[in-house]
């Protein structure tokens, strides 16, 4: 898979990510831990996942542009709502493709970044909607499919 | 003790008589709907266990100009603003998007610019309050405005004061200036209490455990355990702060009424940490699906009036996830070693100009 980390010149042009931005929200402050000056783009394997609190982390495998591997983790929200939602880790086995965009950590000698918009590699959320709320499909119901179980 | 008291009373009664606090509130019933009967501990009192979710679409404190409640047209349209909300949030994504923008997405709060994660993680709740069969427009009922009220001016004096002292530290210095949540200390906003209020965020979930003696409320998020002593007996002394306080309970009929002091003061209920704050809660199982969950905020050293308010906690049909919060918190040495990175980035940079 491969690394793609677009900073200044090509980030001009993703303003229509902003579609996809996602609430002011968080275990602790988010503009403390990860720079507004890195943009970044994953795309990579799940080699690890770490179902736990206060945030989820997924460690991706990626190729960086002089061929390396390099593994990342992704911080997500907290496990406890996916949980309820019906979305266990063993919705997301070792190898899944994900693509992921967000803001590398501040401290730029580490490989990791938030997970401002996680998707598998067609552009799918890990599902839709949830019980109860009016959205389309409840995540509880269906499955078989990656990320809907 | 005696002032605090005739003042709560009277504003039980003033309350009561603006129709602000429901006669269910006041005196618990026996059973409200159905073939509902109120489920009693074998020591005869009313069962509050199970597992509980505050969370709810109603905010804490009330829009200028609303009244106390909501008409039901309102609640549709929150409702449906709310489900519409996690419907787009679901959507697909464009594959071949590029990363967000350099300088920031203008995410603002917490995210600082720089977002958060998918909105499917967020679960703010899906239904607005009920209280006594009508939607509530905050889940503070008192004062008749819906919002806390003024600051003392000792309060505002103290604090500039704390104010002060954080300034002579940098944001980032160490992990003792980060906050207690984010440190997985307690709490995150007020969840673990007292006064025990939803974060607007997720995991407003609670079990709570009942024995003859003693409640237990376990609040999710972050896994704070608080035990409330029901029955009559030493307080702790004036320097003894605990997390979540010193907390006894007593019965008022149906109502189990729990008193708390000696709350720790860096848990800063609203920015506002005093020694002299005392909460009074009142536990009642109104019907099957919900137990009223009452506050009242007694402070004269720090609020110009006593103010409380409702929150309903429905049933949770599903399990509490454990939080075991410092076994995954990479986010707090990000913080701080985000920090130290950047300032060795800053002091090159000072180098490289001299």
């Amino acid at each position: 898979m491969k690394l793609r980390m677009i900073h200044a010149t090509l980030a001009a042009g993703a303003v229509a990510v902003l579609l996809y931005s996602v609430p002011a929200v968080a275990h602790h402050a988010f503009g403390a831990e990860f720079d507004a000056d890195a943009p970044i783009r994953l795309e990579g394997t799940i080699v690890r996942l770490e179902w736990v609190n206060p945030h989820s982390w997924i460690h991706l495998e990626v190729t960086a542009d002089d061929g390396s591997q390099q593994v990342w983790m992704v911080e997500g929200g907290t496990p406890n709502v996916l949980q309820r939602r019906g979305l266990r880790r063993d919705c997301l086995p070792i190898g899944t493709v994900l693509i992921v965009d967000g803001y590398q950590a501040k401290d730029h000698s580490l490989p990791r970044a938030n997970g401002r918009d996680v998707t598998f590699a067609d552009g799918r959320k890990f599902f839709l909607g949830s019980s109860g709320t009016g959205a389309p499909e409840d995540g509880r119901d269906v499955g078989g499919d990656l990320g809907r179980c | 003790m005696l002032r605090n008291t005739v003042s709560f009373l009277v504003l039980c009664v003033a309350l009561q008589a603006l129709g602000l606090v429901s006669p269910v509130a006041a005196q618990a019933p026996a059973s409200t709907s159905g073939d509902w009967v109120l489920p009693r501990t074998p020591d005869g009192h009313p069962d509050l266990q199970g597992n509980w979710s505050s969370a709810t679409l109603t905010p804490f404190q009330r829009p200028p100009d609303q009244g106390p409640f909501l008409s039901w047209e309102d609640v549709e349209r929150i409702e449906g603003r709310a489900a519409g909300y996690l419907e787009r949030v679901s959507q697909p994504s464009d594959p071949d998007r590029v990363a967000p923008p350099v300088g920031g997405d203008g995410s603002r709060g917490a995210a600082g610019g720089v977002g958060g994660y998918n909105g499917i993680y967020i679960d703010r709740g899906d239904g607005v309050a009920i209280l006594d069969g009508r939607p509530m427009s905050s889940l503070i009922t008192h004062p008749t405005d819906g919002r806390i009220p003024d600051l003392t001016p000792e309060a505002r004096e103290r604090r500039s004061a704390y104010r002060a002292t954080r300034r002579e530290f940098g944001t980032y210095d160490h992990p003792e200036v980060r906050p207690l949540g984010e440190r997985c200390i307690v709490s995150f906003g007020t969840n673990a209490g007292p006064p025990m209020l939803p974060n607007g965020f997720y995991n407003n979930n609670y079990t709570i455990v009942q024995t003859a003696d003693h409640l237990l409320i376990m609040a999710e998020m972050v896994h704070d355990a608080r035990i409330i002593r029901i029955g009559d007996g030493p307080r702790l002394p004036d320097h003894v702060r605990q997390w979540m306080g010193d907390s006894w309970g007593h019965w008022e009929g149906d109502v189990l009424v729990v008193e708390t002091t000696n709350i720790h003061t860096l848990q800063r209920f609203g920015g506002n940490g005093s020694e002299n704050l005392k909460v009074i809660e009142r536990f009642s199982r109104v019907n099957e699906d919900t137990v009223l969950y009452q506050f009242t905020i007694d402070d004269p050293t720090t609020y110009t009036e006593i103010w409380g308010g409702a929150v309903p906690m429905k049933a949770l049909d599903d399990k509490l996830y454990e939080y075991a919060c410092h076994e995954g918190n990479y986010a707090l040495s990000n913080i701080l070693s985000g920090a130290r990175y950047q300032e060795r980035v800053e002091a090159q940079s000072l180098d490289g100009a001299r």
